[in-house]
């Protein structure tokens, strides 16, 4: 067999193995991501399913134990892009989804508040309530409080 | 002042601009005079863009909050360390500051180039346009110097997370190792254009590849060091697209300088390389993008800003023209020489390579994954941390072990008996330490090969610092520590790399430590309560509130004790922004070679004298810092200026035939 042959061999069977890797960690491990409104719609085939849902923390929902490291709140859909990324989203506005979060043995996230976007990681049972696993803040570089200088 | 740097940028456009049309004309015409005026346009824009950058490090320290961009990132009461670190908080002084590494770089590269007229005015064109890009940026789309109609009496404050010693220094090494990456790209679309496709280009810019990989180790260990510090959650790594942004070119980078070493020696892989220069730049370019646009989320995403068209764009037409370029030379770039055996330091090498961008393809596939699922099946699907770690976890141990076999074997061809002495050493130090490990307790096999293949690694340098010194020994009756001494001066170059390697496994040890046998505690106390973390105790003796104009503290007093002996104190804080009005961690790490104990306030309730505590220990990650502060070291060394190599770059400069007949000490050694 010529030589470059060979090595043709040899890089095809390394390509092919980083791609089997690729490929069997994809289906180990994606998660789908949605937002709340995206969760609501196509909940019978999401059931069971690991899921990562983008929302917003509702105010007035947030019961934080430290004793017990417990935290219930709810979210709802975020506002679509374009929107200002800090208008609170009033609770269980019209025509919006709302689901409960239950994350239980993590402590708060430092930048957990009210109106704050947040990403939940976890299972949505029959009753609107997601079992976190994790809940992650956004934290944008500029973080832009009420009084934006015009 | 705002004026003075809005000038200065428009002026900075203007020159740059200038610079490219007299330096295409001043060659392909063969006027001197206009090459040179070339290049003293690309010092003036160097200065014009030093003018700008020092007009808003001025607002910023004179709290000007007439700019926006000052009244956006900075406050009256922010330390002065972070108003000057704020120049590159945000996204427009960001961007600036790019444009002033660029700038300067573009002129450093205008002096050292200055006699040479066969590749540098091409190159120097390329830089030039590759600034023009970022002046339009700064000059029409997201401009620094903006004002603010009503001057607000003090601006919103920098991001508490960015107020750290490690967040000053990260982004200016990330983005130094971003910027240099463009010095080899742009010589070698000059050879492209050029059609001069001998090693030229790369030998006058491997110190700039060096460099730019120099940066990028330490802006990715900085970053991680920031995560480990401030995030507070106990890592230092969590494969978000930010990360992987900056690991990307990191990766490609290191298979460049592998690569070019067969170039240099054997004229093999020429396209090959010129494919990995241009991807190692494009992959910053992408990197700045994506942490820019806002079209993958990330957990610390940049301001979602209007500027992810425009780099596209800029990022497309780029890939676009060079892949054409170099599609257009494949024919007379093939190279006759081939590749004898598998069992050869080039075989070796080429397939680090592919493990190095088949790492870098898998971090890229599972960085865009919901992207492009969402494209192809209309639905976001995310892969997270588990999914980088699985593909990578052995790939990261086939480097392992390519990074042993390289040094040692030969060129060209060897024999497995020769092949066997060679790696007699190395094999029986890796296989003692699998076996002293599976002693000690450990039942991972990923950690038992782990383990074995790193001190596999350690055992080659160790073997080839043992027979470069004892030759000098033989020749020269040096005394062994002058041996090694005088060896690693005489070979900085494949010394310093070696060097490189050891750091290399250090941190491979740090990172499967601590990924493995990382545990955490998780406790509510009330004063006087304690807490059991592997063999450490921790009592929670009772908070400490404080306040200045910037922030309000409260500090707990943790007494450590180990085996029931008190050993130290230790202080995690939480600390709360008053401008921004935002919570933050301050983690208190008490590290030593076998484990760091990290300890983090959680949460403290103001009603009761409750305090959540959520503890680490984390074994070997010690190691990953070490590692990566003697990788630092072997790069330094390796970079040291070397008169041998110095005058061979300079006849390469000239235009002399030194190309072809290179003296020795440009090569890697045998």
């Amino acid at each position: 067999m010529p030589k470059q042959a060979r090595f043709v061999i040899g890089i095809m069977l390394v390509v092919a193995a980083i791609g089997y890797l690729i490929a069997s960690a994809v289906s180990n491990t994606a998660e789908y991501y949605l937002t709340v409104n995206e969760v609501n719609a196509r909940r019978g085939e999401l059931s069971g399913q690991m899921l990562r849902i983008a929302g917003r923390v509702v105010p007035g929902t947030i019961q934080w134990d430290p004793s017990s490291l417990t935290l219930k709140f709810a979210i709802s859909e975020p506002p679509a892009e374009g929107e200002s990324p800090v208008t609170p989203v009033a609770a269980g506005s019209l025509g919006t989804a709302v689901f409960n979060v239950l994350s239980r043995g993590q402590p708060k996230p430092d930048m957990f508040a009210a109106g704050r976007d947040v990403i939940v990681e976890g299972q949505l049972d029959g009753d609107n309530m997601i079992e976190a696993r994790q809940v992650l803040t956004s934290c944008p570089s500029k973080y832009v409080p009420k009084s934006k200088p015009e | 002042m705002p004026l003075v740097g809005e000038l200065a940028l428009a002026l900075a456009l203007v020159v740059t601009s200038y610079s490219i049309v007299a330096n295409v004309l001043g060659t392909q015409r063969n006027i001197p005079s206009l090459v040179a005026s070339a290049r003293h346009a690309l010092w003036a824009n160097a200065a014009m863009v030093t003018v700008a950058v020092l007009a808003l490090l001025m607002s910023l320290l004179q709290s000007d909050f007439s700019l926006e961009y000052v009244a956006s990132y900075s406050s009256l009461t922010l330390p002065t360390m972070y108003k000057v670190t704020a120049l590159w908080g945000g996204q427009q002084g960001s961007l600036l500051f790019w444009t002033w590494l660029l700038a300067l770089f573009t002129g450093i590269v205008a002096f050292q180039y200055r006699r040479s007229a066969v590749l540098a005015p091409y190159a120097l064109s390329v830089l030039a346009g590759l600034a023009i890009f970022f002046l339009f940026m700064l000059n029409f789309v997201t401009r620094p110097f903006d004002m603010v109609t009503k001057m607000p009496t003090d601006g919103q404050d920098l991001n508490p997370l960015l107020q750290n010693y490690w967040m000053a220094i990260h982004p200016p090494s990330l983005y130094t190792g971003y910027v240099s990456a463009s010095v080899p790209f742009a010589f070698a679309t000059a050879a492209l254009i050029t059609g001069r496709f001998d090693d030229g280009w790369i030998r006058s810019t491997r110190r700039w590849a060096v460099f730019s990989w120099f940066f990028l180790t330490l802006g990715n260990l900085f970053g991680a060091r920031w995560a480990y510090e401030v995030l507070g959650w106990g890592g230092y790594w969590a494969w978000d697209p930010v990360e992987n942004a900056a690991f990307m070119p990191w990766l490609v980078m290191t298979a460049y300088l592998h690569s070019i070493m067969i170039q240099e020696r054997k004229d093999m892989l020429k396209i090959w390389n010129l494919a990995l220069i241009g991807v190692a730049f494009c992959l910053t370019l992408f990197g700045t993008f994506i942490t820019r646009s806002g079209v993958i989320s990330s957990v610390h995403s940049f301001t979602q800003s209007g500027l992810g068209p425009f780099f596209l764009a800029f990022l497309l037409c780029v890939t676009v023209a060079y892949t054409a370029l170099l599609l257009s030379r494949v024919k007379q770039l093939r190279s006759p020489a081939e590749m004898e055996s598998y069992l050869s330091r080039e075989a070796a090498f080429l397939f680090n390579n592919l493990v190095l961008v088949g790492i870098a393809f898998a971090v890229f596939w599972g960085t865009l994954f919901p992207v492009l699922s969402e494209a192809v099946r209309g639905v976001k699907i995310t892969v997270g941390p588990p999914f980088f770690d699985k593909v990578n976890a052995p790939l990261a141990l086939a480097l392992i072990f390519l990074m042993g076999v390289g040094p040692l074997i030969a060129w060209r061809r060897t024999s497995l008996h020769a092949l066997a002495t060679t790696f007699a050493t190395p094999a029986v130090l890796g296989l003692m330490t699998g076996l002293g490990a599976l002693i000690a307790g450990l039942r991972q096999w990923y950690v038992l090969s782990a383990f074995s293949l790193a001190a596999f690694a350690l055992g080659t340098v160790l073997v080839e610092f043992r027979r470069g010194a004892s030759a000098r020994q033989h020749m020269t009756a040096e005394t062994p520590v002058r041996a090694v001494v005088n060896l690693i001066a005489k070979n900085n170059r494949r010394y310093g790399g070696y060097i490189i390697h050891v750091g290399v496994a250090l941190a491979f040890v740090g990172i499967v430590g601590s990924s493995f046998f990382k545990t955490e505690v998780k406790k509510t106390l009330k004063p006087g309560g304690s807490m059991d973390v592997g063999p450490y105790e921790l009592i929670f003796l009772g908070l400490d509130h404080d306040a200045t104009a910037h922030l309000e503290s409260a500090r707990a007093e943790l007494q450590v004790l180990y085996r029931g002996e008190p050993i130290a104190r230790m202080y995690p804080a939480k600390l709360f922004y008053r401008r921004q009005q935002q919570p933050a961690t301050s983690v208190a790490i008490r590290s030593t070679p076998m484990s760091d104990l990290y300890a983090v306030l959680a949460s403290i309730d103001d009603k009761s004298d409750l305090a959540t505590f959520q503890v680490f220990l984390t074994p070997l990650v010690f190691w990953l810092w070490a590692g990566g502060f003697v990788m630092a070291i072997g790069t330094v060394v390796a970079l040291w200026p070397n008169v041998r190599e110095r005058s061979a770059i300079a006849a390469l400069v000239r235009g002399t035939v030194a190309a072809e007949t290179g003296p020795p000490a440009v090569l890697e050694g045998e």
